[in-house]
């Protein structure tokens, strides 16, 4: 029974781990930038959606669209004026413009909102179901299904759509695609505006089930890379699959170990998977 | 059909000081299968670089009569001059179909894309029965019709293919010479950049030969595959006495 409950733990919390990852691998595949900002991206969906709510009163969930277009918004504006002067360029430029825009983001939100722990507390946040013995809180169970939603929805834009079809050729052979008319720049913007949509709501759930500060973010790249590395770059359900990998064996790994050993496990997996599978996993899209 | 759909005059290019093109001059009719030959480093590429106008050039490219001097890449390809790239630059972890609808990106004419597809699905029936196969899992020859293919969905008025043959068996060249003499039939004016001069001239009407950035031969095939010249350097035969 305690090991059910792991799972279903695991599982809940690897959803939403798997929708964090879900942008910075759409953006490394497709851009070949390693968004170290992508926490802070993810940090700022958060703060969004808990000003919504607090000052506005919008429940959370309904927020999240909102939260969405904003940071679709910023993520499109940040591609076309900064990020495209160092698309596709040795990956040490995007690893350090990234990393100075993450330290921005955090010392700008420190200034912004202050350094206090911040929840979102819908009044249904302390409410659970109870099945065969096993607890389910309500607000997480929400979280999963819209990660799983969000999920399918980028599998459908990226695999049904003209858009989507043109992302994935430009990821997958950019001569090509310039070739037959693709026009990356504006592309690279719309790709990183999704990614940059796709971490708010990560972050708005995110605060739901936990608690958001500035410093949140960077923890959430680290967990996002490992993630998007296990899944690989090309299919958002195999993303998703990644985090339920790290959700489930984090929670087992806090239960039986305690809950310092998190981070171990999660890294300690991405060691072992890269040993034993490098080529499938570090395959670029 | 006598009407210059491609018209080159004077044309020079090349890479920062070094010059690799000079005064090149070259036309391709309406309806004409147009080749053009030369080894490697001769500057077939770098000619094909200034056509589609991702290279700059000094003198006159004029395509249906308007000049491409200012022109973008994009507006070229517009225009209806369609690359099928050397080494075919497939969408290797796409579907053949996802591919071909890849060639139509720019267009939103949903009838005319359906008789597009026809025409490719008729001209390559094999891509028809592998359209849901990722492309990078065909053969060569299978590859190189996708990327023909492709080309074709992007409703070209010339096609401009370039080292068709690299690669392929020889029974897969003739294959796809076939299908050249196909598509000129429906109407596309073909100009084929080739190394392999034999495979070229049993399709072309007329070809040119490029040798050190200069056309140095052109001509009817015919004429340019009885020239001794050009049979010594290109045909590898040896004249008797």
């Amino acid at each position: 029974m305690l090991f059910a409950q792991i799972l279903v733990n695991g599982v809940l919390l690897g959803g939403l781990y798997g929708l964090m990852a879900l942008g910075m691998a759409l953006v490394w595949g497709v851009l070949n930038i390693v968004n170290l900002a992508h926490g802070a991206l993810i940090m700022l969906g958060g703060y969004a959606v808990y000003f919504l709510f607090t000052g506005a009163g919008i429940d959370p969930f309904a927020a999240l669209p909102m939260a969405m277009t904003g940071m679709f918004c910023f993520g499109y504006l940040l591609q076309r004026l900064l990020l495209n002067l160092i698309v596709r360029s040795a990956l040490l430029n995007t690893l350090l413009i990234s990393f100075g825009l993450d330290v921005v983001l955090t010392y700008v939100a420190q200034w912004a909102f202050t350094a206090d722990f911040r929840a979102i507390n819908p009044s249904y946040a302390g409410a659970n179901i109870t099945l065969a013995g096993i607890t389910v809180p309500l607000a997480r169970l929400a979280a999963f299904a819209v990660a799983l939603l969000l999920a399918g929805l980028l599998w459908l834009l990226l695999n049904r759509t003209r858009l989507g079809r043109a992302i994935r050729a430009t990821a997958q052979n950019l001569v090509a695609a310039r070739l037959y008319g693709v026009e990356p720049r504006q592309l690279y913007a719309v790709t990183f505006g999704i990614g940059a949509a796709l971490a708010g709501a990560a972050g708005g759930l995110y605060g739901v089930v936990a608690q958001i500060t500035p410093y949140v973010g960077t923890s959430l790249t680290a967990k996002s890379f490992v993630i998007a590395i296990i899944g690989g770059l090309d299919n958002p359900l195999s993303v998703v699959l990644g985090g339920l990998v790290i959700g489930i064996a984090e929670s087992a790994a806090s239960l039986y170990l305690g809950p310092t050993y998190a981070d171990v496990i999660s890294f300690g997996l991405l060691v072992l998977i890269l040993v034993a599978r490098p080529a499938r996993s570090l395959r670029m899209a | 059909m006598n009407a210059k759909l491609l018209e080159i005059e004077g044309l020079s290019a090349g890479y920062g000081a070094v010059p690799v093109l000079r005064g090149i001059a070259l036309h391709v009719a309406a309806g004409e299968i147009v080749t053009l030959v030369g080894s490697n480093g001769a500057g077939k590429t770098t000619l094909l670089r200034a056509i589609s106008r991702t290279l700059a050039s000094r003198g006159r490219i004029r395509f249906d009569g308007r000049d491409l001097g200012a022109l973008s890449p994009e507006a070229v390809f517009a225009l209806g001059l369609v690359q099928v790239p050397e080494g075919r630059q497939l969408f290797a972890r796409m579907s053949v179909e996802e591919n071909l609808q890849m060639g139509a990106y720019l267009r939103r004419d949903a009838a005319g894309i359906a008789r597009s597809f026809e025409r490719v699905y008729r001209l390559f029936p094999v891509l028809f029965e592998r359209r849901r196969q990722k492309a990078g899992s065909l053969s060569g020859g299978e590859q190189q019709m996708c990327a023909m293919g492709r080309a074709l969905m992007a409703a070209p008025r010339l096609l401009v293919v370039d080292e068709m043959s690299l690669g392929l068996a020889p029974v897969v060249v003739d294959q796809l010479l076939g299908v050249l003499a196909e598509i000129r039939g429906e109407g596309v004016t073909i100009l084929l950049v080739e190394q392999d001069v034999f495979a070229a001239f049993s399709v072309a009407d007329r070809g040119y030969v490029l040798e050190t950035g200069r056309i140095v031969r052109e001509g009817k095939v015919s004429e340019l595959a009885a020239d001794p010249e050009v049979r010594r350097a290109y045909l590898g035969v040896a004249e008797a006495g």
